[in-house]
């Protein structure tokens, strides 16, 4: 009875060890292939660089995975990074003057949060009352809210803005930039969350059976709707951090970035079918994609084969865990 | 001469000996008889008796270890479901297998629509396919639209149109699974109108049912299968419904159960349910459970036995009626709260609904419990591993690694995991439905042992199973649920299980 997993567990040696860490051990390949061939990239500016953009992908990317892991998908978040960015910068160009700085551009973040919380709860109170899947919703989202952030602006970047909010995006703290530590933050937090509390143990059993947790006694919709407004939150202040960094608020930014932030999570092992997933993986997956785009430009390879290296990427992923799963 | 004979063979069918071994275990044991064409013959047995082997072997699903099978006078052997539609048998089975978003016409020519060329190109012939599938139904005496969404249709006229479907094969023999376990009355009549005009028309139809009554509305004989064996076939102008159950049961006595201590049903009963009901579901459903107490609820299939227990739970709605349980009262049951106030619900389909597979049997143990477990929200594995331990030594679940997927346990084990993740709540009454489903005789005992064990501490629980014998084993005083009604409470120590049964299948009238 027990032969088959201790056999599993002792037998092996390495093995046992290069199938649990295969994804770390492929970033681990790739880093020092790229210190080798690409120039600059282990250079202290390049990391740094690395590092911020992956900062604004990975705080998504985190509440990505508790979606995902509770059996939904959110694909509004590069829509909704853009208009977080342009109500901050909308009270910043225009309550400044009267309010000043610090307090127009605090509430026009506090109003960005309670935007992304409210459209990300709302998802999920749409699954539950009318039965609308969360990819609907959210590709309804994807167009809505772009449109809301154009409306926003009139079409003009907002970039009229206390010089003192570029720090948020761009600025250094510690000769480290400032997106790391609300990365790291995030990768903690969420990493407790999904590991150490009662809810994350929901948000995993909702994925895996909704109708076990049910009757669990589980309430399956708010936790899937908490999810949704939790990604919603970290999409808001990860938007913020992007209008901070360019200096002004924009329609058009994070384009395409749900596709960005969904295939670091997948790429970390989590599973489309819900229910199965790591934080950790996410993480490894955001600086896997970080390394990779940054790499390929380094190496001077041209934009039009970044996209095809990056889509194979995420196919190879996808396979590779399908293929450890079943030799697990 | 020899033409002459033929057709007379014509929808008959014989077993020789048929056995059908899985392993070990004889599933269909030498079963011999003779089905005489042109008629209608009920196939009756338990649970376990072998009838589903014997329909899987006409279907050509599998085939038998040994004997011989004549379809129409002639020596056959089905190695496919494709084979038996060849030799003219073809089986309508239990589960319906239209597509409800097609129409009835594509439904029936489903795989092999009738094609047409136009401009060079072969496209399907809508018309035709129309026009035929209607005359199959007027043919049939049914008058609908081919045209019409197969999703509309109501169950009874999707059965309806799942025989059409099969009688466009033209068959000589026709399997009818428990063709009326999902119909109501009215649409039970339109089936037996259209199995009357079937065999008017020669076929010869197998008709598998739990419902004594239906027999002698609709069947010319009926054969009796009891664990694998044949156990008799008798003209239904000769039958009585005590005769059946007698071949069906055997010679049975009262069912063995251990001794158990007198329930004190003097005080407040954990859990008291009040003209429970739900439209169209179960109705008036009153019942009382005491501390201690293990109240079983009997009933065929369908009979509204899990819909109640879910019901009470809060798992489902309900239109009217109150649930008190331990003093709390709640006029519309929500999951939540009834948990709260000591319900647990271990449901019958432990992989769908009662497990999530792909976590370990560690959060599954602590699945319904973590508000329990949780200290500010705040869970730790270490804070789990009381609750986890407990009732791996409590349920003696046999578990190499509880970090491992609970779905590498066997069923038995998964069951148990079920059970002790209900027991870590703390639960004053437990619904267990179908306990024993899909689990090894050894696993059964050990669960009735965990469920006499836990009332004799206290616990109130509510019992259900479609094995009437387990009820009489497990159940210190038994409701019988027949349509959505408790329709009598039995004391399982005055009453046999043919009595038993009789009760749970008698007509309604």
């Amino acid at each position: 009875m027990t032969d088959a997993t201790t056999a599993h567990r002792a037998g092996g040696g390495l093995m046992p060890f290069v199938r649990r860490y295969t994804m770390e051990l492929i970033l681990l390949a790739l880093i020092v292939f790229l210190i080798f061939t690409a120039p600059g990239f282990a250079s202290l500016a390049n990391t740094l660089n690395v590092l911020r953009t992956v900062a604004m992908l990975g705080i998504i990317a985190f509440g990505m995975t508790a979606v995902i892991i509770a059996g939904e998908i959110d694909l509004s978040v590069g829509a909704g990074a853009a208009l977080a960015g342009c109500i901050v910068a909308w009270f910043g160009v225009n309550y400044t003057e009267s309010w000043g700085g610090t307090a127009a551009l605090g509430f026009g973040f506090l109003c960005a949060l309670v935007v992304g919380f409210f459209t990300g709860f709302m998802t999920g109170k749409f699954r539950q009352w009318f039965n609308v899947p969360s990819f609907i919703t959210t590709l309804a989202l994807f167009t809505a809210l772009r449109g809301a952030a154009n409306l926003i602006t009139g079409g003009f970047p907002l970039s009229n803005l206390p010089p003192s909010f570029g720090f948020f995006g761009g600025g250094y703290l510690f000769g480290i930039p400032f997106p790391v530590y609300l990365f790291v933050l995030t990768f903690i937090g969420m990493h407790f969350l999904m590991n150490h509390t009662s809810f994350g143990r929901e948000v995993y059993a909702v994925g895996g059976n909704m109708e076990a947790a049910r009757l669990s006694g589980i309430d399956v919709w708010k936790v899937k709707s908490l999810t949704l407004a939790l990604t919603g939150v970290l999409t808001a202040v990860s938007g913020t951090l992007i209008a901070s960094q360019i200096g002004s608020g924009t329609g058009t930014t994070a384009t395409g970035m749900e596709l960005d932030v969904i295939a670091a999570v997948i790429i970390g092992g989590t599973s489309l079918f819900g229910g199965k997933g790591r934080i950790w993986g996410t993480f490894v997956g955001v600086i896997f994609l970080g390394c990779i785009s940054n790499g390929m430009t380094l190496l001077n390879v041209s934009e039009y084969w970044q996209y095809v290296v990056r889509g194979a990427i995420i196919l190879g992923a996808v396979l590779l865990n399908q293929m450890l799963d079943r030799s697990r | 001469m020899l033409d002459a004979t033929l057709p007379t063979d014509r929808g008959r069918l014989e077993f020789d000996a048929v056995s059908k071994a899985y392993g070990p275990t004889l599933a269909l044991a030498r079963f011999s008889h003779d089905f005489a064409p042109g008629k209608v013959h009920a196939l009756m047995g338990k649970n376990g008796s072998g009838k589903s082997t014997l329909v899987k072997i006409l279907a050509g699903v599998v085939q038998p270890t040994e004997g011989s099978l004549r379809v129409n006078g002639a020596d056959t052997s089905f190695a496919s479901p494709h084979d038996a539609f060849g030799a003219g048998v073809v089986t309508v089975h239990q589960e319906l297998s239209l597509i409800p978003s097609l129409t009835i016409g594509e439904n029936i020519f489903l795989g092999r629509l009738p094609k047409t060329r136009r401009l060079g190109v072969t496209v399907i012939d809508w018309a035709r396919m129309h026009r035929e599938a209607a005359a199959l139904l007027s043919e049939m005496g049914l008058d609908l639209d081919t045209h019409q969404e197969v999703s509309t249709l109501s169950v009874g006229q999707q059965q309806v149109i799942e025989i059409a479907k099969a009688m466009s094969f033209r068959p000589s023999i026709l399997l009818l699974d428990e063709p009326t376990s999902a119909l109501a009355t009215r649409e039970v009549d339109l089936l037996f109108t259209l199995v009357r005009r079937l065999r008017e028309r020669g076929v010869t139809i197998l008709y598998i049912t739990h419902r004594m009554n239906e027999l002698f509305q609709i069947a010319d004989t009926c054969t009796v299968l009891r664990d694998g064996n044949f156990a008799g076939s008798i003209d239904m102008a000769q039958a009585t419904p005590e005769r059946i159950v007698e071949m069906m049961f055997g010679e049975t006595a009262k069912a063995k159960r251990p001794a158990r201590q007198v329930i004190d049903r003097s005080g407040a009963p954990l859990l008291d349910v009040k003209g429970l009901t739900r439209n169209g579901v179960f109705e008036d459903i009153t019942f009382q459970v005491h501390p201690g107490e293990i109240l079983g609820i009997a009933g065929l299939l369908g009979a509204g036995r899990t819909e109640v227990m879910r019901a009470v739970f809060g798992a489902d709605p309900v239109d009217s009626g109150s649930v008190t349980v331990n003093g709390r009262s709640f006029q519309r049951p929500d999951l939540k709260q009834m948990k709260e106030a000591g319900l647990g619900y271990t449901p019958e389909n432990r992989k769908e609904a009662g497990l999530v597979q792909i976590l370990s049997t560690h959060d599954n143990l602590c699945l319904a419990s973590l508000g329990r477990i949780s200290q500010a929200g705040v869970v730790s594995r270490s804070g789990e591993q009381g609750f986890v331990d407990r009732q791996i030594k409590d349920l003696a679940i046999k578990v190499p690694d509880p970090l491992l997927p609970v779905s590498s346990l066997s069923g038995g084990n998964q069951q148990k995991v079920v059970i002790g993740k209900w027991m870590n709540t703390a639960p004053k009454v437990m619904f267990f439905d179908e306990p024993s489903r899909g689990v090894d005789v050894q696993a059964k005992r050990q669960i009735f042992d965990i469920i006499w064990q836990k009332a004799s501490e206290g616990l109130g629980a509510v019992f259900v199973s479609t094995e009437l014998e387990e009820v009489l084993e497990v159940a210190d005083r038994i409701l019988v649920m027949r349509q959505g009604r408790i329709v009598a409470t039995v004391d399982p120590t005055e009453i046999t299980l043919n009595d038993l049964y009789a009760i749970c299948m008698k007509d309604q009238t």
